[in-house]
């Protein structure tokens, strides 16, 4: 029988929440255990109430757990909110000085007061994740040996104080165990533990990128503090730029003079980064932007969950040019669909944008390790010994299937001439009525070879009566969510798009003719489903839509789905 | 040898005859001939307005970005091949208006490359609107009350936000103008020429003659450019007399030499190595 259990533990900002997480992940993993941890949290960085919520499983999960096996409460208010979603034979750890032991559920433990004595106060979620691993049964020693690993460049005084910590936890849980246990023996699975802004950065990086701008914004920061670790490694400069504005012009300027750059943000500054984007299209210089949605409009939950960035990001900038949109749904994805982003900008001189949010971003999972990095990465730009007359090179000749070969500045004869004006085939402003059309023409021409190269949505069960449509990060979610209705009796197939834009009708239109399909969307408007209708004329039946910001749960999808299906 | 002449282009002009512009383009490619620098060499980038088509008329790479986002574009390309001989031409609304806080962060930065400024004191390309320039209580077609902001002072922010190089010029002033270009390219750092320019056709006030009345020259009468007070002193210095000329410079650590990655060689001349990446990141 498969285990699948599910521990959140909550309390205010600045308690430590996340520690506590970060230990017992690192414990289960080390154990061969396969884990999916989301981070609920307020947008401060004391107080309030937070949550991280940790589902352990010795089969593969990808989805957030819904149950509540174990609920760590570093306050009150923690266990006050949660005690309706407490499951069967659920237990409680709870952090508090008063009614210290064990009864109806509850230990109570006095976890500050036991890290003092373990010799300091910030040791408290040692002994809470000790506590934790002992009422999951696992063997002290994986948890000691972690804590050797982890402090080990800290030096034996923290070692001793954070083993100590550890064991007063084991030692408070004394012989109390959960009802369901993992054999706890140690393996390497050969798997790694990843959240989606590593991903991407990690695609970014093997794709060749080596300049990337950004102004903090959550949930995107993520994305460029996990290129840190590599920028002694690497060729790479990261610059933290004035605003958005400025971070999306650096990055077109460091890829016109033949770098490749990537930039990243949030709603808003995907919102100042507009017009940068446009000149990018104009101006035919590959650009990689990430926008890691988060609710808005305007400042909206800085630090939640959102679909609702899609029709804006297709739209975005004046007139019409073509672009790349994906949306991955695991972080495999986003490794996979940020070098395909990068190439096919390159290949296409076009802007592309990788749609992600908080909850892929910042969920971790444990992820088989498969990524590759290429050996050779295929470039799309020429040079002096490419050209008959360097001499004659014009940036934006017209050719047969809109592409012009892209020489970089200063590296040949040749003379590279960009322009955010409307230009003529050298790249100087014309102002020429027929040459506006034949340029638009030229650019937008691009759109047909683009879509050769976009995967179809991914179809589960195809032949079902009824399909759920979803997009980016909930596919497995939606995955789940159709397992289980599979399994209650319903005709239930999924329909998973990660490869959104330019988007191929006839084939979409395929995949959803006589059926009856509902979309599930974390907005309000049911932004794809607007897409669907508009391209294939094919209208969705319901939609399963969650806008409160926060994750989606397969329980939800299976209620609201029964419900539009009676 | 590079001659002017080398940086000539058959692209129509679209400039205004009589407008300050056109010595402000002569200026550059003496400048550049001085130098020996061929125009494939050169990487001319601009913002919007008239100064902004600058590129268009010389020879060399360009890009003509944005309204404001020169310098975010120009920091971008030196960063990724600094190398590169980058010259932005901007207006005094599309530099201090529209990109005022690339500006304020581009001299932070220390970006090495040579900013020149077209300062009409006016919204040349839309047709004479108050420009930040533009003095207080100046009346246009569109302010037709007179202003009511402050000038801004383009010269005293620079030194106060930590300028390496600062000078002023003017475009009737030529071979001074040339000079200063040279000097301001031969500067390992972030330099600024504001350049007075007459625009004939919505500035009645600031013409030739007026500018020829009042600018001169700094190093005629004597000024050390490594004084900063004094630079600072020359910098509010506005009305019946203008100084031109460097009034600052002083050693500094240009952008790229900060940057650890860029210490041996530029971004770009790195080849890429799977494998590394590969043992780096995997
Ligand atoms: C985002 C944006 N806003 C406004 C404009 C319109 N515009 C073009 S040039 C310009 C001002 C130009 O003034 P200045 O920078 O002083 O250049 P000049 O023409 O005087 O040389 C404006 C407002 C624009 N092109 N883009
Ligand atoms: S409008 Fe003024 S700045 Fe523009 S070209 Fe004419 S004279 Fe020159
Ligand atoms: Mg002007």
């Amino acid at each position: 029988m498969t285990i699948d259990i599910t521990v959140k533990i909550g309390g205010e900002a600045g308690q430590g929440i996340q520690t506590i997480g970060t230990l017992l992940s690192q414990v289960c993993h080390g154990a061969g255990l396969f884990i999916f941890s989301v981070d609920d949290f307020e947008s401060r960085i004391r107080g309030g109430h937070s949550f991280n919520l940790l589902r352990i499983s010795d089969e593969p999960v990808k989805a957030p757990g819904n149950g509540l096996d174990i609920l760590v409460a570093l306050d009150q208010r923690t266990l006050s909110l949660n005690r309706d979603n407490l499951a069967q034979d659920a237990m409680v750890i709870l952090n508090s000085d008063t009614d210290v032991g064990f009864k109806e559920n509850i230990l109570s433990i006095p976890l500050k007061g036991l890290a003092k004595e373990a010799g300091g106060a910030i040791t408290a979620n040692t002994v809470a994740a000790g506590a934790i691993l002992s009422i999951l049964g696992a063997p002290y020693k994986i948890l000691e040996n972690l804590l050797k690993n982890r402090f080990a460049a800290k030096g034996e005084k923290i070692i001793n104080l954070n083993t100590t910590a550890a064991k007063k936890g084991y030692g408070a849980a004394g012989e109390i165990r959960f009802s369901k246990k993992f054999s706890w023996t140690p393996q390497d699975t050969g798997a790694v533990i990843i959240n989606g802004s590593r991903a991407i950065a990690m695609g970014a990086l093997a794709s060749d990128c080596r300049f990337f701008s950004f102004y903090p914004m959550s949930p995107a920061t993520g994305i460029m503090t996990s290129v840190v670790p590599f920028m002694d490694k690497l060729p790479i400069v990261m610059e933290q730029a004035e605003d958005e504005i400025a971070a999306v012009n650096m990055a077109i300027g460091a890829s016109f003079a033949g770098v490749r750059s990537l930039t990243a943000t949030s709603g808003g500054g995907f919102c100042l980064m507009t017009e940068g984007l446009g000149l990018a299209a104009i101006s035919e210089t590959p650009l990689v932007i990430v926008n890691a949605q988060r609710p808005g409009p305007a400042t909206g939950l800085p630090t939640r969950t959102a679909q609702a960035d899609l029709l804006f990001v297709l739209n975005a900038s004046q007139d019409s040019f073509p672009r790349f949109v994906f949306a991955p749904g695991s972080p495999m994805e986003a490794f996979e669909l940020t070098k395909k982003a990068f190439a096919l900008s390159e290949k296409y001189q076009v802007p592309a944008i990788v749609l992600t949010d908080q909850f892929l971003n910042n969920s971790q999972v444990t992820q088989e390790n498969t990524f590759v990095v290429d050996e050779n990465l295929p470039t799309f730009i020429c040079h002096d010994d490419d050209m008959t007359d360097p001499g004659q090179y014009m940036r934006y000749c017209f050719t047969q299937d809109g592409i012009s070969p892209r020489a970089i500045p200063g590296r040949g004869k040749a003379i590279v001439r960009a322009t955010g004006n409307e230009h003529n085939e050298a790249g100087q402003i014309s102002e020429d009525a027929e040459n506006k059309i034949a340029m638009s023409k030229k650019r937008n021409g691009k759109c047909k070879a683009m879509i050769q190269e976009m995967d179809l949505p991914r179809v589960l069960h195809g032949d079902s009566n009824t399909l759920l449509v979803g997009w980016g990060s909930s596919r497995e979610i939606i995955i789940e969510a159709c397992t289980a209705l599979r399994q209650k009796g319903k005709d239930v197939g999924a329909v998973l798009i990660k490869e959104i834009w330019p988007l191929d009708r006839d084939r979409w239109r395929d995949i959803l003719k006589d059926r009856t399909f509902i979309m599930v969307e974390q907005n309000s408007n049911c932004q794809m489903g607007q897409i669907i209708s508009r391209e294939t004329g094919l209208f969705y039946h319901g939609a399963v839509l969650k806008d409160d910001g926060r994750p989606l749960y397969p329980e939800y999808i299976i209620e609201k789905t029964t419900q539009i299906m009676e | 040898m590079v001659q002017p002449n080398d940086y000539n282009n058959d692209f129509e002009n679209k400039w205004c005859p009589g407008c300050g512009n056109f010595l402000i383009l002569n200026a550059m490619k003496q400048a550049f001939a001085a130098q020996n620098i061929p125009p494939e060499k050169m990487m001319f980038i601009s913002g919007i307005g008239q100064a902004g088509k600058t590129p268009h008329f010389i020879q060399g790479n360009i890009f003509h970005t944005l309204h404001g986002r020169a310098l975010p574009v120009a920091t971008g390309a030196k960063t990724a091949n600094h190398d590169l001989n980058i010259v932005v031409n901007s207006g005094d609304g599309d530099c201090y208006g529209e990109g005022g806080n690339h500006f304020l962060a581009a001299i932070r930065r220390n970006v090495d490359i040579t900013l020149l400024v077209h300062n009409n004191q006016v919204y040349g390309l839309t047709k004479g609107q108050a420009s930040p320039t533009t003095a207080l209580g100046t009346v246009t077609r569109l302010q037709n009350q007179g202003t009511t902001s402050q000038s801004f002072n383009p010269m005293s922010v620079a030194l106060a936000a930590g300028i390496g190089f600062l000078a002023r010029g003017f475009s009737g002033k030529t071979e001074q103008l040339t000079d200063l270009i040279r000097r301001a390219m031969a500067y390992p750092g972030f330099a600024l020429i504001d350049i007075l320019q007459p625009c004939v056709s919505f500035n009645k006030i600031n013409t030739q003659k007026w500018y020829m009345d009042r600018v001169y020259d700094i190093e005629e009468t004597g000024h050390d450019s490594a004084d900063f007070a004094k630079a600072m002193a020359l910098a509010m210095k506005w009305g019946d007399k203008i100084p031109t000329g460097v009034l600052y410079e002083q050693e500094t650590v240009p952008f790229h030499q900060r940057i650890k990655a860029l210490g041996k060689k530029t971004l770009i001349s790195h080849a890429f190595d799977a494998r590394k990446v590969s043992r780096a990141i995997l």
